[in-house]
């Protein structure tokens, strides 16, 4: 009976890889198997708010929603803009001071992109996403 | 024998019920590739479908994955045989490189009920700078550095004319090592008060229609470090920042707006 129910077991996960090695391969250049994620920018809230004055924070949400509420002291630059907000910015960073960029959600991918060309195209350094975003921070805030 | 044989019968006239009465929708394609010229406002992708089924297909949302991107479809409900389309506009704003936006469309249509639409657009925009700022620590050399200008090369852009929002840089425009490139030498006349000047360049194009880019460069503040007292050299280079802070230079439109 054991045995029975152990092979039946068996043969159903042998039943349903088959399917799903087929989509696997089908879909291989529609999935995104690496993150874009890079572990070494992401700092939780409690890490950011603990640098003070030297964090300057950044909003990378579409301008209606930072408009509507945002981190305080926080600098808008999304890209919707970028050229017109980006010297905001450079003017108030100094070397050393750390950036921390968020957007509306762990899901969002606005932050990273705004960071990633605050590194690669102005070369500054010590530009960080925010965890969870602009939902953590209201949580924080509850 | 017979009963078998009926409820066999029975199988095939529920399946062939089932088939005769079902909903498909069939797109032309779920994913567009888009190359916008470098003075388009928006790229648009167009997602053609058509109910190849014999029941109405209702839509029940189309939702796009970021702000940037808007979605339409033209009717709500499309008839067996029926074509139509959606319509995807993404605003390209000041984004650079591979942009990949999604819509996402739900439909009461069994198989599949979502439908996953990727518009991709590959954006090179008329000028890239590396990088877009230059800074000089206080009481560094103020020696001249390079901001590289790379110009689109559909753009046949001849010079650029650049300008600094303050007299306290200068900035000249030299061809660069390749094609469509060009070197901009910034230097500062006095690294030891902080200041910042955003860089103004307007590259002369017959494709170019009145736009202008920016750049930066900065001398920093003196880092204060505790127990120093404030000198009075100390206190101009914070004040001059401040005053930058509130009156912060025009800035170039984007490349696109």
């Amino acid at each position: 009976m054991k045995v029975s129910a152990v092979r039946q077991a068996l043969l159903l996960i042998a039943l349903a890889l088959v399917p799903a090695i087929g989509e696997a391969i089908y879909f291989r250049d529609k999935v995104s198997w690496q993150s874009p994620d890079r572990s070494s920018e992401m700092v939780n809230l409690d890490q950011a708010q603990s640098w003070g004055a030297n964090a300057i924070w950044v909003d990378a949400r579409p301008d209606n929603e930072f408009e509507r509420d945002h981190i305080p002291g926080a600098i808008p630059l999304n890209e919707d803009r970028w050229n017109e907000l980006l010297p905001t910015l450079l003017a108030q960073w100094s070397l050393e001071k750390k950036i921390v960029v968020y957007c509306s959600s762990q899901s969002c991918n606005a932050s990273r992109e705004v960071a990633r060309r605050l590194r690669d195209e102005a070369g500054l350094k010590e530009v960080f996403v925010l965890q969870g975003g602009w939902e953590t921070w209201l949580k924080s805030k509850r | 024998m017979n009963t078998n044989f009926s409820r066999l019968i029975g199988v095939f006239a529920l399946a062939a019920l089932v088939q005769s009465a079902r909903a498909e929708l069939k797109w032309e394609q779920t994913s567009v590739d888009l190359r916008p010229a470098f003075n388009d406002k928006q790229a648009v992708a167009h997602f053609k479908y058509e109910n190849v089924g014999n029941t109405p297909i209702h839509f029940k949302s189309v939702h796009a994955s970021c702000g940037c991107t808007t979605a339409q479809t033209q009717n709500e409900q499309v008839a067996p045989g029926q074509k139509g389309e959606i319509t995807a506009t993404f605003n390209i704003g000041g984004r650079t490189g591979t942009q990949v936006k999604t819509v996402t469309v739900q439909t009461d249509d069994p198989e599949p009920s979502t439908i996953v639409l990727t518009l991709k657009a590959v954006i090179t925009p008329l000028l890239e700078f590396q990088p877009t700022l230059v800074y000089w620590q206080n009481g560094e050399e103020p020696k001249p550095k390079i901001i590289t200008a790379k110009a689109n090369k559909d753009a046949a852009v001849k010079k650029l004319d650049i300008a600094s929002s303050t007299p306290d840089f200068t900035a000249k425009v030299d061809a660069g090592s390749a094609p469509n490139e060009f070197r901009i030498s910034v230097q500062p006349r006095d690294t030891t008060k902080a200041v910042y000047a955003t860089l103004t360049i307007k590259p002369d194009s017959p494709a170019n229609t009145g736009n202008m880019f920016a750049a930066a460069a900065r001398v920093m503040p003196p880092v204060p470090t505790s127990g120093t007292a404030i000198t009075p050299s100390t206190k101009a280079a914070v004040s001059t920042v401040r005053h930058d802070l509130a009156t912060p230079a025009p800035t170039a439109g984007s490349p696109r707006q």
